[in-house]
């Protein structure tokens, strides 16, 4: 892999013009990271000083008591255990049956797979103001509003976004080495398990990684189905920055800071997978 | 007979590995969707039992202004969101993928509006936006442009809400990402080796690959910007807590619109027709882009 | 990719062994058999309000033993709406809005509380009328005033000293101090503006009160009264025609955050504003150099003088609680001269209750009593709360802004808003 990568690397020109490379990288990073330095400085600044004509990055004097203020305001430890063990267990359902269901309908010949992929397309496209009420009755029904169940069992049930995702993957997937396990007399299930699943690993991971930041981010699904504070998620701690009329713009950036990071700190983890050359290594 | 068995076989191995989703789907899915087809030909308000008047909700979509308006708005935001998206993501995976000191920060920071809450984003937008205290005006003074009012003129609102939603965009490039991975690299050293420009490399061996996601990405986009809603929402607010529709209504969109109906004037039957109308418009689009895909997308098992 | 896709995450439950003996069904608090009555109180106030109010509910908790409130910070509506539309609601007692009262109470889905207060010794007088008639529907009363809102005409004193210019009590004096203090550039570029407008909508129509109009005339929209008419036509053109509706726009989109210390009217860009009781509070610590002052919105005759619109916050027992008598002593406990009190004061609103107008209790806030007075008086309105509000304010709204961007007329504007009515949700 290192000799492969030497080798590509020598034919693309001379070293000075390389290290040029960083350049427009960096400006891209910049410009998606910029509106979120602004919410990182104002963390930081004290109330004057957070708006200003013509705006400041830098805060005139650095404060640490918007998180001092962030932490009081809400349990955040409290908060940061519920919304790690939701997003968990959502991934952990993620990983089990999107690729599953993806499977079905990339890589088994049955009739059932034009109709479903259809089904699947279709539930994308209702859109969900109208479903909020009917589902909740459902989840009322069940005798499940006030638990965590309705913001994880649906994970474990596929996200039609998510299985989308990995079968479109999986079609680049060429079909000579499912075959080829086929033939060998692999089962259906030791084919996916085992040649499949490796190959689609960067796929799943960001599959992975989209399902933990819904589920990080996700604020009316919490909101409606959890019942008591003790409950509550960071997404809706963040809420209780927004006043009636105004903003406490310090502390919310300061929560909002914190976050963003452990999130940040999952996708930095998560990118070694599909980042990695795996998949590559795998096809060929 | 043996090839009966055998797809047989098939179709209980295809069931059996979509399961979860068809349990899902008949528990959660169907009932809600079936319940707003049948909301949609009665007059509901949430709490009393719905009344039959057939048409009446569909035909009022005809007369209502705000619905033309909605609507269209709706539909100018996804011809110039979708294909910004997609360009822009394909472009961006581009420069993620060159290999440069530091490279998975800055694959993550290009990915971390998608980790702050979207509240917390819109508020952040409008304070970007603002033409004496926001950075973008400040920006384009520095360059020696006179930027404009971007949520008071009716014709910016649009480039406002299309520009936040493309800060998020970071996800879409995350899976150009890894479909980059999958496109064979030995090819692109023939390729360098036959002395082909970089337009012929990406036509003729990266597209192939990246193809089916970007069939994924415009009918996911198509659909996310169908239903676009968070975004105008926050931008329109005049201020905390108090929703607009924009200058001239140039920000209200479909969704929006659907929204106020169900929950604030509680017209749920009107709200679920709306629904069912936007979700034929979505289908209807999303034939022609499949359709349209037999010419343009590279399908490995084919 | 745009997030909406988020909410696309609503398939499936029960895959029941892995879930179900995964996860703690934490939250089910079983029915206790004996001690208190448990309720729970879901309030859409967050942050140091939501303390205060968790303050509030600790002592009602000490003070008796038969009831017991847990408050739950719920900060947005669609929660209460699934919520209610269930057969057994998650929470016994919430707050809402004024407008939406009679709405909710056609529907059936709060309780009518007209028994209940008078079970619990509580007089529907007490409270300011124009509240209490917003909160009745077909003669009950379905929700009560938690806080309640007036607005005034607050001034600059240092912009109107520097201009020359009195503290104005008539309309006329008004357009005279709002031409003489709004400023423009050669080039047309506003500087500052005479009158602000934080919320157009709430400023014109209590503007409409002001010139003697009515918006629910007969318990129907109304928004043709001549009175609207003419405050629009006035605000028209003495706010905007003289600046012209595209530099006003410009203008706008480069002012602070409301309520931010760069809020127009703490910075000098607004001499003036009609705004709630709120920015009594709101100033000492977020503007505390601003030299200002408040007076009753002037007058157009005599008899309309000290006009003021009232805009509530209420209290209400949904339909689907188990425990509405429970819910209903705690209620009565919150609007008790003690719950109010400290209600208002945790919020910086003005207080429902006739009986604390001239409390000492507010003598900290400045200004306070130019709002709180105003609830004794006699031209104080509210807009209605029929189930057609929300679409006619929808519309009241989009009108204001035809006309405030010169696309349409007062008349026609409000022509159309009135020929759109028929379309309203009647029940």
């Amino acid at each position: 892999m290192a000799l492969a990568d030497s080798i590509v690397r020598r034919r693309r020109g001379p070293r000075w013009l390389r290290g040029w490379r960083i350049v427009p990288v960096a400006l891209l990073a910049l410009v998606f990271v910029f509106p979120f330095l602004v919410m990182l400085s104002t963390a930081f600044k004290e109330t004057g000083d957070i708006f200003s004509a013509p705006p400041t990055l830098l805060p005139t004097t650095w404060t640490f008591g918007n998180f001092a203020e962030a932490f009081e305001d809400i349990p955040f430890w409290r908060y940061l255990a519920n919304t790690l063990f939701v997003s968990g267990l959502s991934v952990l359902g993620t990983v089990l049956s999107c690729p599953l269901v993806a499977y079905a309908l990339a890589k088994i010949r049955w009739r059932g797979a034009r109709p479903l992929l259809i089904i699947v397309l279709l539930t994308m496209m209702m859109p969900p103001q109208v479903t909020l009420i009917p589902v909740f009755l459902i989840w009322n029904g069940l005798g499940a509003v006030g638990s965590f169940l309705p913001l994880i069992v649906p994970a474990f049930l596929g996200t039609p976004f998510l299985i989308f995702m990995i079968r479109q993957f999986l079609l680049s997937v060429p079909n000579e080495l499912i075959e080829a396990a086929r033939i060998d007399g692999a089962s259906e299930f030791r084919t996916y398990w085992s040649i499949v699943l490796p190959i689609a690993r960067p796929a799943i991971v960001t599959a992975a990684v989209f399902q933990f930041v819904w589920s990080w981010t996700d604020f009316l699904n919490p909101l409606i189905y959890l019942g008591n504070p003790d409950q509550y998620t960071l997404s809706i701690g963040l809420y209780s920055f927004f006043g009636e009329n105004d903003v406490a713009w310090g502390p919310l950036m300061a929560a909002c800071v914190l976050f963003t990071l452990p999130a940040l700190v999952i996708f930095l983890i998560g990118q070694r997978f599909f980042i990695g050359g795996i998949s590559a290594g795998a096809l060929k | 007979m043996r090839g009966i068995t055998v797809r047989r076989r098939q179709a209980l191995t295809g069931l059996a590995f979509a399961a979860p989703f068809l349990v899902g789907f008949s528990v959660f899915i169907a009932y809600p969707v079936a319940a707003s087809g049948f909301y949609s030909f009665t007059d509901f308000n949430l709490f009393q039992p719905p009344e039959f008047v057939g048409l009446d909700n569909y035909a009022r979509m005809a007369d209502d202004e705000r619905f033309w308006i909605a609507l269209t708005n709706t539909l100018l935001l996804t011809v110039t969101g979708v294909p910004l998206s997609i360009i822009i993501a394909i472009a961006g995976a581009h420069l993620l993928n060159l290999p440069v000191r530091g490279q998975p920060l800055f694959r993550a920071l290009v990915y971390l509006p998608s980790i702050v809450p979207i509240v917390v984003g819109g508020y952040l937008w409008r304070w970007l936006l603002n033409t004496e205290y926001g950075f973008i005006n400040y920006f384009l003074g520095l360059v020696g442009i006179d930027g404009p009012g971007w949520l008071v003129e009716p014709e910016w609102t649009k480039p406002a809400i299309v520009l936040m939603s493309l800060w998020t965009v970071g996800g879409t490039m995350i899976i150009y990402l890894a479909a980059l991975k999958e496109v064979p690299r030995e090819l692109y050293e023939a390729a360098a080796l036959d002395g082909a420009n970089w337009w012929t490399k990406f036509r003729h061996i990266t597209w192939p690959t990246l193809s089916p996601v970007t069939l994924f990405q415009v009918i996911v986009n198509v659909i996310a910007y169908l239903q676009i809603f968070t975004q105008p929402y926050l931008l329109a607010q005049t201020r905390l807590n108090d929703a607009g529709a924009g200058p001239g209504q140039s920000m209200l969109t479909y969704a929006m619109y659907l929204f106020q109906n169900a929950f604030s004037f509680l017209k749920m039957g009107y709200a679920s027709a709306m629904a069912w109308v936007l979700f034929l418009i979505t289908l209807a689009i999303t034939i022609v882009i499949l359709v349209s895909s037999r010419r343009w997308v590279h399908d490995g098992s084919r | 990719m745009i997030r909406t896709s988020r909410g696309r995450r609503r398939l499936g439950v029960v895959v029941g062994a892995l879930a179900g003996s995964a996860l703690a069904l934490a939250g089910c608090s079983a029915p206790v058999a004996s001690g208190p009555e448990q309720i729970t109180f879901s309030y859409l106030w967050g942050g140091a309000e939501a303390e205060a109010i968790e303050a509030i509910i600790a002592d009602f908790n000490a003070s008796q033993d038969e009831v017991e409130v847990t408050g739950i910070s719920s900060p947005d509506f669609q929660k209460q709406l699934t919520s209610l539309s269930a057969s057994q609601g998650s929470f016994d007692i919430s707050d809402h809005f004024g407008n939406a009262v009679g709405s909710w109470a056609s529907k059936g889905i709060l309780a009518p509380l007209d028994e209940l207060l008078a079970a619990n010794g509580v007089d529907p007088a007490g409270f300011a009328p124009a509240s209490i008639e917003q909160l009745s529907y077909d003669g009950q009363i379905y929700s009560l005033p938690i806080a309640v809102h007036t607005f005034q005409l607050l001034y600059n004193k240092t912009l109107l000293a520097e201009a020359g210019v009195e503290v104005p009590t008539t309309i006329e004096e008004l357009e005279t101090a709002i031409a003489a203090l709004t400023k423009v550039e050669a080039d047309g570029t506003i500087t500052q503006l005479g009158l602000g407008d934080p919320s157009p909508s709430t400023t014109i129509t209590t503007l409409g009160y002001a010139f003697g109009g009515d918006w629910d005339a007969d318990g129907a929209p109304s928004p043709t009264d001549a009175g609207n008419v003419q405050a629009l036509q006035w605000y028209y053109d003495n706010l905007v025609a003289p600046v012209g509706a595209d530099q006003l726009a410009a203008f706008k989109s480069g002012l602070g955050e409301y309520m931010s210390p760069e809020d127009p009217f703490y910075t000098g860009k607004y001499a003036m504003v009609i705004d709630g009781e709120w920015r009594a509070v709101n100033i000492p610590s977020t503007a505390p150099d601003l030299d200002w002052g408040v007076t009753s919105i002037p007058y157009v005759s005599t008899a309309l003088a000290d006009t003021t619109q009232l805009t509530v916050s209420t209290l209400f027992i949904p339909a689907n609680s188990a425990h509405k008598e429970a819910a209903a002593k705690f209620l009565a406990y919150l609007v008790s001269d003690e719950g109010a009190t400290a209600f208002s004061l945790a919020l910086g609103n003005l207080p429902a209750k006739l009986s604390l107008v001239g409390s000492p209790a507010y003598d900290d806030i400045p200004e306070f009593s130019v709002w709180l007075d105003a609830l004794a008086g006699d031209n104080v309105h509210a807009l209605s709360s029929a189930p057609y509000s929300a679409e006619y304010s929808t519309d009241l709204g989009l009108a204001f802004d035809e006309v405030l961007t010169g696309a349409s007329t007062p008349e026609a504007a409000l022509q159309k808003v009135a020929d759109n009515s028929s379309n309203y949700a009647t029940e």
